[in-house]
């Protein structure tokens, strides 16, 4: 397997000093605890967890801007914070509230100077950057100064000119944040297909449930410097499905009905949204009781959205460890 | 090979932050406007001053010299880039790990984007000030050896300007806001660089000491050397720079030393 990131027993603490009058207070705050993981070349990874989980801290590491308390970290062979310059021209990162673009001038020319600061061949460069126009669909705004692009031009500009050195890691920091649904739907196939046609291992940070679903393999869940879950997307959508959520449409006004496990989430006229807990009763007991509850037009089991699944282990992450 | 590449993409930042500066009109007209009024109020007060001491020299300049003078410096002046914000900034937001993870130094990337903003703005400046002073009191003596020295010191000049506004922006690491110390910093080059008033119109016993103060190798020294250009100036003026950019240099790497520790170490 070629291994993309290693991470082995990650550490960082974080010293704060406190001053009262001139009482100095030193103390330490555990940032990152421990993680461990090996993420494949090629494989596109959602790293997420609430805010103060570590996920920065972790990323800064892997990208050479923070140098850890102990453990080893392997970028692409490249030990981050020791060959922080060399491992730049093999990772890429975008920011999705930070611009790499100059603000006054079009995008051709930041991808000028792209090629510059990672010293491409000309004509490697060439190639990339019409790839990139093409694929993104960039041509109409290439000459545009970036200021009067809008923000879902610009994200599609940010993240091709992270890609122009072909970076073999990219860092995806909430890509889609502010994007309207087209432009963020638009901005996910992008880098999938990215992912797919380059090889480009992804590690994509995001509250957005959705960048998670449509564009990562594999799910790293962070909380308090730990990671809580680790698998790939489906097994994560299984194990965290105690609960089904049951649609139902009557002909007519149902009966009401009581059951152990099934709380009612919306009734309206001849509509109901429940929710089946299934360590409690089994789906096909709860569905029986609907059918004999009244005249039933249509039916409908789903998952819940994977961003319950999502606040669920956060909230259960949060009780496992004291705060 | 390795060191043109790595000159190359230094001087592209500088080369596309000079195009940067360029596309944005509304503030190049707004600046040119801005040093327009200045010089036109520096030579009514400098008129008055020349008529109230009845001589034709004033800190042994004569008014158009003094005109010119403060076109240079003020050119110098108005060109500043806002080097301690911008690095205040990457500080205060994060935006640190955007520079961090390309392949260029922090300083070397700032320097290149300064140096680009500078050449064009001072160009700029320089250009609508000789108009505005061949229009007002018209040409002095300029010999082409003059423009030499005067270009001569002008590199040190920027260079020792951007590693003090540099610094300033490193204090974030340390301070809730550098704005304060940027206000000083740029006050105190106005007030000491001689900016508004040549050097040699101070007390006599100030002027040696701000001589050899950094300030007026900033503004101070070329605005002498185009008005008033000579090579034992120019010796004179050229070690005194190389000291100073020695001494900022050495305290910028020190600062950033320990900056970048702190951040590697905490995060900033």
């Amino acid at each position: 397997m070629n291994r993309g990131v290693e991470i082995r027993e990650l550490k960082k603490n974080f010293t704060l000093t406190r001053w009262t009058g001139f009482h100095r207070t030193v103390s330490e705050v555990v940032a990152v605890d421990g993680i461990s993981m090996v993420v494949p070349q090629g494989q596109a990874v959602a790293f997420i967890g609430p805010n103060g989980a570590g996920k920065s801290t972790t990323i800064k590491m892997l990208t050479g801007i923070l140098h850890p308390t102990s453990g080893n970290v392997s970028v692409l062979g490249f030990t981050p914070w020791r060959d922080r310059r060399r491992l730049a021209h093999c990772i890429g990162a975008v920011f999705g509230q930070r611009s790499q673009l100059w603000y006054h001038l079009p995008a051709r020319d930041t991808f000028e100077l792209l090629s510059r600061v990672y010293g491409l061949e000309r004509s490697e460069f060439i190639r990339t950057r019409d790839v990139l126009i093409e694929r993104f669909n960039l041509g109409p705004f290439m000459d545009t100064p970036v200021r009067k692009l809008s923000l879902g031009q610009r994200m599609r500009a940010e993240v091709a000119a992270s890609l122009l050195h072909r970076p073999r890691v990219l860092f995806l920091d909430e890509p889609t944040i502010g994007l309207d649904v087209i432009a963020r739907q638009l901005l996910r196939d992008l880098i999938c297909e990215w992912n797919r046609n380059d090889g480009t291992t992804l590690f994509l940070t995001s509250h957005d449930a959705g960048d998670i679903e449509h564009v990562a393999q594999r799910v790293v869940v962070i909380n308090h410097g730990h990671v809580v879950v680790d698998d790939n997307v489906a097994a994560v959508r299984r194990k965290y499905l105690g609960a089904k959520i049951l649609r139902v449409q009557f002909h007519g006004a149902p009966r009401s009905m009581k059951l152990a496990g099934v709380t009612m989430l919306q009734e309206s006229g001849y509509e109901w949204k429940l929710q089946i807990d299934t360590a409690i009763v089994p789906v096909r007991v709860v569905t029986a009781a609907v059918l004999d509850a009244g005249s039933v037009a249509d039916i409908a089991v789903e998952d819940p959205p994977l961003e319950e699944v999502i606040a669920r282990i956060y909230s259960e992450s949060r009780r496992e460890v004291p705060i | 090979m390795t060191i043109m590449k790595s000159a190359n993409r230094y001087l592209w930042i500088g080369y596309t932050a000079a195009r940067s500066n360029l596309a944005y009109g509304g503030e190049v007209i707004y600046r040119c406007s801005f040093l327009t009024i200045i010089l036109y109020i520096f030579l009514r007060l400098w008129n008055v001053v020349y008529a109230a001491t009845g001589s034709d020299r004033v800190g042994g300049l004569t008014l158009p010299q003094m005109v010119w003078y403060l076109v240079v410096t003020e050119a110098i002046y108005l060109s500043a880039p806002r080097v301690a914000s911008e690095v205040d900034e990457d500080v205060r937001t994060g935006r640190l790990a955007v520079h961090l993870i390309r392949p260029l130094s922090y300083v070397g990337g700032h320097l290149s984007r300064a140096m680009g903003d500078r050449v064009v703005r001072f160009a700029i400046n320089l250009t609508v000030g000789a108009v505005l002073a061949m229009i007002l009191v018209g040409p002095i003596p300029i010999s082409a050896a003059g423009i030499v020295m005067f270009f001569a010191t002008l590199p040190a000049a920027f260079l020792l300007d951007f590693l003090g506004m540099f610094l300033i922006g490193l204090c974030a690491f340390w301070l809730e806001s550098t704005s304060g110390l940027a206000l000083l910093y740029t006050r105190t080059v106005m007030m000491f660089g001689g900016m508004f008033l040549p050097l040699a119109i101070y007390p006599a016993v100030l002027q040696p000491i701000l001589k050899v103060l950094p300030f007026a190798s900033m503004l101070s020294a070329p605005g002498v050397m185009f008005v008033n250009p000579s090579f034992l100036l120019l010796k004179e003026s050229i070690v005194i720079q190389g000291a100073a950019v020695t001494v900022f240099l050495l305290v910028v790497a020190i600062v950033q030393f320990l900056a970048m520790r702190r951040l590697f170490s905490n995060g900033g």
